[in-house]
């Protein structure tokens, strides 16, 4: 292991004073010891290699800031870990641009499947084939016309958990009756 | 994107020679030197406080300008470490800033626990922000120029001290240049600003000093 890192620094100290291959195979070492680090913390392969090929230039632009003096493992973790987290950052303020909020399902679901469309009596035989919480849920918000927030303080539920079981129940029944 | 073994060769022959960035005691001692000249020539071209000799000579007052100027060496020692993106495993003298604030924030307690009767307020308040404000701003620039030239990881921080490091070059500046005795307006004007100050420096780090 030491003499490992003892390359590492060697390597990176041979790099600095622009031996290309030595540069080369520093580069080649640090790629697979980042492999796991990285593969531990993404989902997909394809994103763990895009996030290698950052790394990678990240460590090319910021080698004047090694000295070879102190050891390499460290350094490259560092720059490392601080592309990991930026990738992080990027990837779920993408999804969260992405979600759906639940208010917004409410207002356009329901209208599509069971007000616009259909009443609720008409499709009352499947709603009955719900799950037993779902079919409550439809029952007390569209023949019984309570809100959300009532149904959930009736229920003893959460408001969220509400709406998102009202919103499974749309699309299994937009499912049927699609069919 | 490409190959990784592509890349490799790709940097590999991009691989040139280079010069090592200094060590951040050295780096560090750099920008104090600049700042130090900015300081005393920027003194000389406004003037220094006519009474500043018998006031070196009261030890609050000395206190403060030495904790002061600790708390100037030390932020400007933990930018210099927080350029490089493993704080050149220096990790915890990165956080040498607190100590000297809290020498400062001892320093200031005596100084208004000694001040009675208070000495009376001065006329004026935020003028004294806006100018040490003004003072900080052309060290705000270089130090955040040549961090730039860095690779920092904590860019918050490395923004945060580093304005912090401005801020009390133009407070020294202030405090030996204007002839005020009243601490609370020292306090209130020259100081508490520096809590804002870090923040806009967590900010402004995020934004400049982004790789």
């Amino acid at each position: 292991m030491t003499e490992q890192n003892d390359n590492l620094e060697a390597l990176m100290q041979r790099s600095l004073s622009g031996d290309q291959r030595a540069y080369a195979a520093l580069l080649q070492q640090t790629s697979r010891l980042l492999r796991p680090f990285l593969a531990r913390r993404l989902s997909f392969a394809s994103e763990a290699d895009d996030l290698m090929q950052e790394i990678l230039i990240s460590i090319h632009k910021a080698r004047h800031t090694y000295d070879g003096k102190r050891p390499y493992k460290p350094w490259a973790y560092a720059i490392a870990k601080f592309r990991l987290q930026d990738f992080l950052r990027a990837h779920y303020a993408d999804q969260l641009r992405h979600a759906v909020d639940f208010d917004e399902l409410e207002e356009t679901l329901p209208e599509g499947v069971t007000e616009a469309v259909l009443s609720y009596e008409s499709i009352h035989a499947e709603v009955q084939k719900l799950p037993e919480k779902q079919a409550t849920i439809l029952q007390m918000m569209h023949q019984d016309g309570y809100t959300a927030k009532e149904v959930a303080q009736k229920l003893d539920m959460n408001e969220s958990a509400v709406k998102v079981a009202a919103h499974r129940a749309y699309k299994i029944l937009r499912g049927k009756l699609e069919r | 994107m490409e190959n990784i073994d592509d890349l490799i060769s790709r940097l590999a022959q991009d691989g040139q020679t280079v010069k090592s960035a200094p060590h951040p005691f050295v780096l560090s001692l750099k920008w104090m030197g600049v700042a130090l000249i900015y300081l005393v020539v920027s003194l000389a071209i406004s003037g220094v406080r006519p009474d500043w000799a018998d006031k070196l000579q009261n030890p609050l007052f000395a206190t403060e300008i030495a904790a002061l100027l600790a708390v100037f060496a030390t932020t400007t020692f933990a930018a210099a470490l927080l350029v490089f993106p493993d704080i050149h495993q220096k990790g915890r003298l990165a956080f040498a800033p607190l100590a000297s604030f809290m020498l400062f924030v001892l320093a200031m307690y005596l100084s208004w626990q000694s001040d009675v009767p208070p000495a009376s307020l001065p006329v004026h308040g935020i003028e004294c922000t806006l100018g040490i404000t003004v003072m900080a701003l052309l060290p705000s620039i270089w130090t955040f120029y040549f961090m730039r030239n860095y690779a920092s990881t904590h860019c918050r921080l490395a923004g945060s001290v580093a304005l912090l490091s401005s801020f009390s070059i133009g407070a020294l500046w202030l405090r030996l240049y204007e002839v005020n005795d009243s601490i609370l307006h020292v306090i209130e004007w020259h100081y508490l600003p520096m809590l804002v100050i870090g923040i806009i420096g967590l900010l402004l780090g995020k934004k400049i000093l982004k790789w």
